[in-house]
This record gives structure tokens, sequence and C-alpha cells, in this order.
């Protein structure tokens, strides 16, 4: 393994796991974030000599979040001219949520599969941005930088995002434990 | 119901707020009951997304393709960045985020964006010394021993002080770089969890009060030229404490 390898397998791997997650909450599907997730970690590398040091992280799901986006440009691309059947099974495989497997759905709580379900139902610029800063805690300058818009847009789909989830998530949780007491 | 304070608070729970508008954010829960249920939400939210919500992780099928894909590849030689990828860093490094901020937040500051890069070499630095063996320089839970350790090889003479009656084990201290700039870490054990306190001159005098970097919280203050950070794997509050510890130590009626 060569000197650049070696740095790219410390610096960059170890955020495989973030970089997944990002892919499999913009895209709802694990075949497709796995292919997201593929090509933009081939991506990183051809790109790595031209990443200055800091935190790659931010680099790195920027590169996913722009995988995804060229991605779904070009399925549309070809949608269009796709023999229908083709153009059904496209589109269908896209738009289906997957669920999480049978196993982990035993073990976790339906609160967080409806969770689960509200985040994914959510507009993806209001999603990504929830991704981004509350499961991997970026800031909202490194956020800013990742879904390339000023941070005046961040914290507004933040704020937009987060007043979805309330009423959605917790709204819910509250009225089911009304109903509880009852 | 609703105060037109709601997106300072958002800001607040960030962490993206300096010392001061975090401080008149505090003032302001204290009185306004819309914006403290709206704070209590916001953190339900995030224990939610945190521990609720699933974290996909990359099944070790797939981090072996990835592995399979870059074997493939050829050795880039002089690879380029893509262009979009060159103009979003630049744009993010010449601050022109800020200036779009800057127009449609007038009434609190973000922190400038050297504070990014200084919690990212704080964490690295924290990271590094719990991973390697390069802990401790001099370990000692005797003030007297590592205080002028400290002073002799990172020429800083930070307060230093055993804890352990209110929970904070000193346990030595090193040499550390922050910033490009050589910090004396005093490292204290707290239960199970490990405690860096850096310090390091600073005369720009502008710290983030806290943050949270990959699961590590860390807490900033000031006192004189030097700052202090402590940052660590426990609770935000366990932090808060031992930083008014050592902070009463550097009043000028604190015992030294």
């Amino acid at each position: 393994m060569d000197d650049r390898r070696r740095r790219f397998e410390t610096q960059a791997l170890p955020h495989l796991d973030a970089a997944f997650n990002l892919a499999r909450w913009l895209t709802r599907s694990d075949a497709d974030a796995d292919d997201v997730v593929q090509d933009a970690m081939l991506r990183a590398w051809r790109a790595f000599d031209g990443f200055r040091g800091g935190d790659i992280r931010p680099w790195l799901l920027a590169i996913v979040r722009n995988c995804w986006r060229s991605a779904r440009a070009d399925s549309k691309r070809r949608g269009q001219v796709a023999l229908p059947e083709e153009h059904m099974a496209m589109t269908g495989e896209v738009l289906q949520f997957t669920g999480p497997s049978p196993e982990a759905s035993a073990v976790r709580s339906s609160e967080g599969r409806k969770l689960d379900a509200v985040i994914a139902s959510l507009p993806e610029e209001f999603r990504e941005v929830l991704i981004l800063r509350e499961m991997e805690e970026l800031s909202y300058r490194e956020i800013a930088t990742i879904t390339a818009v000023p941070i005046g847009t961040v914290m507004s789909r933040l704020a937009r995002g987060r007043a979805i989830l309330r009423e959605k998530w917790l709204g819910d949780v509250e009225s089911e434990a009304h109903h509880g007491v009852r | 119901m609703a105060c037109d304070r709601a997106s300072d608070v958002a800001a607040y729970l960030d962490g993206e707020l300096d010392a001061t508008a975090a401080l008149a954010v505090e003032h302001h829960l204290e009185s306004c009951s819309a914006c403290a249920a709206l704070l209590r939400e916001l953190e339900a939210l995030r224990g939610g997304m945190r521990q609720s919500a699933s974290y996909h992780r990359a099944d070790p099928a797939l981090r072996a393709r990835v592995r399979a894909v870059l074997d493939e590849a050829a050795p880039a030689g002089k690879a380029h960045m893509p262009q979009w990828l060159r103009s979003a860093w630049a744009g993010a490094a010449g601050g022109v985020m800020a200036t779009a901020l800057a127009a449609s937040l007038a009434f609190f500051f973000l922190l400038p964006a050297a504070s990014d890069v200084l919690v990212t070499d704080i964490t690295n630095a924290h990271l590094r010394s719990i991973a390697s063996e390069h802990l401790i320089d001099v370990a000692s839970t005797d003030r007297h021993t590592v205080k002028p350790w400290l002073a002799a090889h990172a020429d800083l003479s930070p307060p230093v002080a055993d804890f352990t009656r209110q929970g904070f084990r000193l346990v030595g201290g090193r040499v550390d770089f922050v910033d490009g700039a050589r910090a004396a870490v005093t490292v204290y054990r707290h239960g199970a969890h490990i405690i860096n306190v850096f310090a390091w001159t600073n005369s720009e005098g502008r710290l983030p009060q806290f943050a949270t970097r990959n699961g590590y919280h860390i807490v900033f203050w000031q006192s004189g030229n030097l700052a202090f950070c402590a940052i660590s794997d426990t609770a935000v509050d366990e932090l808060l404490e031992l930083s008014r510890l050592l902070k009463e130590m550097s009043l000028p009626d604190g015992r030294e």
C-alpha cells in the first residue's frame, strides 16, 4: 500500500459510516446508498490530493451529496427515454422507503420507527440539514458548504425542518401519552 | 405565543453563539416561558434523532467493495479537485457565507470561522492523546510537580490543582499544539473519563463558549491572556464544574 492510499485509509475510511448514513437518508434505499457511497469514495480518492487538511468529514459528505444529486439527475434523464417497465422499476426503486430489516425492527422501539418514518417523509432540503446537524453534529458553516447555500438558508431550513418534526413527532408522542392516561 | 427570539434559541442549542450572545439568550430563557419550552422541545428532538432514529452504518460488504474499487482505481497521479468542490471550498475559506449571514441576522454573532478550525484541532489533539501512548508527559497527582514541568516545557503557567475531592483527579500534564501554538495540557480523570484541559496564549480573546464534536463536549473560557478549554466525553455539566474550579483559582483571591 503506498503512502497516499495509507493516508486515505486512515483519514477518509473511518468516515464511511457517516457517508453511508447520509447517503441512506438521502436515497432512502440501502441499494442506492451503497451505489452512491462507492461512487463518492472513488471520487474522493481521485480528488484526495486537492484536500487541504482540516476536518475531512464535511469534505467527504459534500462529495456524497453531490454524487447522489448527479445519480438522481442521470436516472431522471434516462427515465425519460426508458421503456415503461424500466421507468417504473427505476422510479419505484428511488421512491420506495425501505425500512430497517425485521430483526432490527424487533429490537427497536416503535418510537424510533415512527421517528424514522417522519424524517424520511421530510422534503429533502430539510432532511439533509437535520441529518448533518443532529446526527453528524456539523456546524452551520460546514452544512452551508456541503449543501451549497448561505448560512441564513441553513438556519431557516433547520428551523422549518424542526418545526415539521415537532408537529409530526412530538405532537403525536404527546397525544399518545394523553390517550395512555385516559 | 411564539417569541421573536426563537431563532436565537436554536442557534444557542446548536452552539453557534459567542459567549456574550449565549449569555443574553440564557438571561432571556429565564423570563420567557415560550422560549424555554421551545428549547426543551428542540432538546427532545435532538435526543430522539440521536438515540431513537436510525443511524445507518456501512456494512462490512460495502467496506470491502469500496476497498476493491480503490484497489482497481489507477493511482491518480496529479488528480484534480472537481471544479464544484474547489469553488465550494474556496467560498467557505473566503468567508462568502459569513457575509451572507451578517446580512440575514444582525442581532447576534456567529462564531468566526477560526473557531471551527480550533474545535477540530482540539478534538483531534484529544483523540490523539487518548488513542496513543502520548496522554501524559509528566505523570503526577501533585500540582507542585506538574505546574513547574508545564512552565518549563510549554512556557505557560496555567492553574493546576488536584480536585480529587470534587471528583477530578489530577493525573499529569503534557505539551501539545493548538492552533499552531504550544499548549500546556493538564490531564484529569473523572470516573472512567479522561479530561484534557488545554491552555494557550490567546490575546485575540474571541472564543466559542462550548462545542460538541464527534460526541466530545468542549468548554472554553478565557482568563487574562490565556485561553482554556476542557474536552471530554463526560457530561457537559462536569466540564463546566471543572472549568468553574479552575476559574476560581485564577481570581486574584484564589489560592494558587
